[in-house]
């Protein structure tokens, strides 16, 4: 069990009109070598903030990792700097995003961005960089490898961009792949294309997967391991298989039941989780999930609970109240006819 | 299990009037080229041949891939784009063919929901004059008529009337969403295009905004034809559901029935690519993954549209164009493999 990321009590703030945001706050989590981690919550949640901390990329000067400590492999990458940090992002560290039209530059060809890549991180001839790249494309299932190495962005679907895209982030051989919503601006069909790619790949590459999504669904199908993530803070964190079944939250047991399911006939109205997300200017000290919680009382409007070990082996909530949450009547399983 | 007092039997009632009748509908956008002399080189056929009804207080969902037609058969069901053939026949009025006066009365009975609330409201008008405008336009209310509707309407959405004087960027999408929906309400429309209307918000305010929807349905017997990539919230919210394909209705039945015995080998991929929230069940199922992409619509397949990705793509497939037939009651697909085929 070795952790191929560790990160603690990571917090990144940004000065913004409205005031002091925490955008990530005391987030501590780590990922073993080899496993998918699924990173769900709402829009504003801090999900991209926090995987752009890991790569440095929080925009700076507004921006800011205010605490914390993010051990990959041997080091601490937020002492690294300059073209120590350059050496692990791309190449060992590589990141995917949901939009690929914005993440690839329209003037040049797929293979020219490809071989870029290669060539900025290994030392590789031109000609070794345009098999490689074709070998990628292959890869990835781009058909007529080679001669889609010519083609412009724009000459490519969505799906295939994508692909392109995962192509790229493979380039180097990472250890760890970042995606943030790869699939988010796709077809469900597409969708599930990239999905069974993403799978492929990491059994045969034995690839250690960090997948973001607001789908509950594609998480479920995808990732061992989850990590619910509400205003900034990890609320509940552990297998995939045992949170869905028992939610300790009571926001993540919310959105569980707020989702209609394809796969069953739906009886009645949705459970919706009412009120609305914080303003993160304006938070007070208390839960930032109380003003919408149905087991919120003056202790949670007061005080944050800390993160807390649960009744399960490496499952973590913060809530004062999961124990009410766990045994009580908002299980996600029963709550359709 | 417990029967409850299920609004959903007594909406699968079939004697209910029909509100929406679309036969033979057809949109073609034509394709040019050249600047000075454009000349049209072929027809991107957005809408191709798509016939479908919606009764009374229904609501039908439309689902598809992106591209496959969804918001041209919205639009031109409310002639907000002229169609090129086909009817439109709008609670027993032939809808293409009426004009001045009549036209006007009879747009004035439909309205349309976006995907984006940022971008369908104005940002410089508050809330009270976003939402009344449809009627200063449509005319004869005094000020404080006015004034009471408006905090009528946003109550009916759940807002507070306090929130009359702010501005749409003082708000949530969610509630820009509602701000939306007042506004379309103003001057009670009996059938609502809904393109997309929950897309943008997050997972757990677009069940607010659904139930939100299906009470007002109740409330005011709306007709809605509901479109959305979200095939879960389809099934949830829809009477009846058309799968669409390059602009061709692949298969339409109800809700339920659609997802218990799909038909059509598209529907069946579609339902199969769709994650569910239960990890036990996603382990266990298998998967039709589609190979490929959706062909472009300017240039689509000879014969079945669907033929270059289907799985039981037979000879006649791409020869032949299969006919949409009735499978059963309500039940409907174009395939040459559909059960029912001769
Ligand atoms: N450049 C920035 N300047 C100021 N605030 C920012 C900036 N980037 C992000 N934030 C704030 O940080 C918070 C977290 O944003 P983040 O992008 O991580 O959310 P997310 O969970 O990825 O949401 P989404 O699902 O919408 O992608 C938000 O409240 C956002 O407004
Ligand atoms: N005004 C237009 N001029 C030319 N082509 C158009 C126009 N509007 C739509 N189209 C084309 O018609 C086809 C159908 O488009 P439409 O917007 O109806 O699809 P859709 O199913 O709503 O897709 P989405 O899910 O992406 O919203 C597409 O190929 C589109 O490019
Ligand atoms: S700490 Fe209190 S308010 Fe926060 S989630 Fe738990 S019960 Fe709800
Ligand atoms: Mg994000
Ligand atoms: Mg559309």
């Amino acid at each position: 069990m070795a952790a191929l990321l560790d990160i603690r009590d990571l917090t990144v703030r940004f000065a913004t009109e409205d005031g002091r945001v925490d955008a990530v706050t005391g987030v501590s989590y780590s990922m073993e070598e080899g496993e998918i981690l699924g990173v769900v919550g709402e829009s504003g949640s801090g999900k991209s903030v926090h995987a752009l901390a890991i790569m440095q990329l929080v925009p700076a000067p507004h921006g800011r990792i205010e605490t914390g400590e993010i051990w990959f492999r041997e080091s601490d990458l937020l002492t690294l700097k300059g073209a120590n940090m350059r050496r692990v992002r791309g190449k060992q560290i590589a990141m995917i995003f949901q939009d690929p039209i914005s993440s690839l530059n329209p003037v040049y060809t797929a293979g020219f961005q490809i071989r870029e890549t290669l060539r900025r991180h290994l030392d590789i001839s031109q000609r070794a960089a345009t098999s490689r790249a074709a070998e990628l494309l292959d890869l990835v299932g781009i058909p007529d490898a080679r001669q889609r190495l010519r083609s412009y962005p724009h000459e490519l679907s969505g799906g295939m961009r994508q692909r392109v895209m995962i192509a790229m982030a493979l380039a180097c051989d990472p250890k760890l792949i970042i995606a943030d919503e790869p699939t988010t601006a796709l077809d469900v069909t597409i969708q599930a294309q990239i999905i069974e790619l993403i799978k492929r790949l990491q059994v045969e590459l034995d690839l250690t997967v960090m997948w973001i999504s607001h789908d509950l669904g594609i998480i479920a199908g995808l990732a061992d391991r989850v990590n619910v993530m509400y205003a900034g803070y990890i609320v509940e964190r552990g297998l995939v298989k045992d949170i869905y079944a028992r939610p300790r939250h009571p926001y993540t047991a919310g959105l569980l039941e707020s989702v209609p399911r394809l796969d069953r006939k739906t009886a009645g109205k949705l459970k919706p989780i009412p009120g609305r997300p914080p303003n993160l200017a304006r938070l007070g000290t208390g839960c930032p999930f109380a003003p919408r919680c149905r087991h919120g009382d003056d202790r949670c409007r007061a005080e944050m609970p800390d993160a807390e070990a649960s009744d399960q082996d490496g499952h973590m909530v913060r809530c004062w109240h999961w124990r009410h949450v766990a045994s009580g009547e908002t299980g996600a399983g029963e709550s359709h006819a | 299990m417990l029967l409850q007092a299920k609004p959903a039997l007594v909406k699968a009632m079939p004697e209910r009037p029909v509100m929406v009748e679309v036969r033979r509908l057809k949109k073609y956008f034509p394709i040019r080229r050249g600047i000075v002399f454009a000349r049209k080189i072929g027809d991107i056929k957005a809408v191709d041949d798509v016939t479908f009804e919606i009764h009374k207080g229904e609501t039908l969902g439309l689902v598809g891939e992106s591209g496959s037609g969804k918001t041209t058969v919205g639009r031109a069901l409310l002639r907000l784009l002229e169609s090129d053939a086909g009817e439109i026949i709008l609670d027993g009025e032939d809808f293409r063919r009426l004009k001045g006066k009549q036209l006007r009365r009879a747009r004035r009975r439909t309205q349309m929901i976006f995907q984006d609330p940022y971008a369908s409201l104005n940002p410089r008008i508050p809330v009270h004059g976003i939402i009344s405008e449809p009627l200063e336009v449509a005319g004869g209310h005094s000020r404080k008529e006015l004034r009471a509707r408006v905090d009528e309407l946003l109550d009916m959405v759940g807002l507070d009337s306090s929130i009359r004087n702010r501005y749409p960027h003082e708000f949530s999408g969610g509630q820009r969403q509602r701000v939306g929906i007042a506004r379309a309400l103003a001057l009670n429309p009996e059938f609502i295009v809904c393109d997309e209307a929950i897309a943008s918000l997050d997972v757990s305010i677009q069940a607010q905004i659904v139930n939100l929807l299906e009470d007002l349905q109740h409330r005011f017997n709306i007709t809605y034809l509901f479109i959305a990539h979200d095939l879960s919230m389809v099934r949830h919210i829809s009477d009846h559901i058309a799968v669409m394909y390059l602009g061709k209705i692949m298969e339409l039945a109800g809700r339920d029935e659609i997802f218990d015995d799909p038909q059509h080998p598209y529907t069946q991929a579609l339902i199969s690519a769709v994650p569910v929230p239960d990890p036990e069940v996603e382990e266990s199922r298998e998967r039709i993954v589609l190979e490929g992409d959706i062909p472009s619509p300017a240039n689509p397949p000879p014969g079945c549209v669907f033929s270059t990705r289907c799985r039981m793509a037979m000879e006649i497939c791409s020869q032949k164009a299969p006919d949409y037939r009735k499978i059963e009651i309500g039940h409907y697909a174009a395939c040459h493999h559909a059960a029912g085929a001769a």
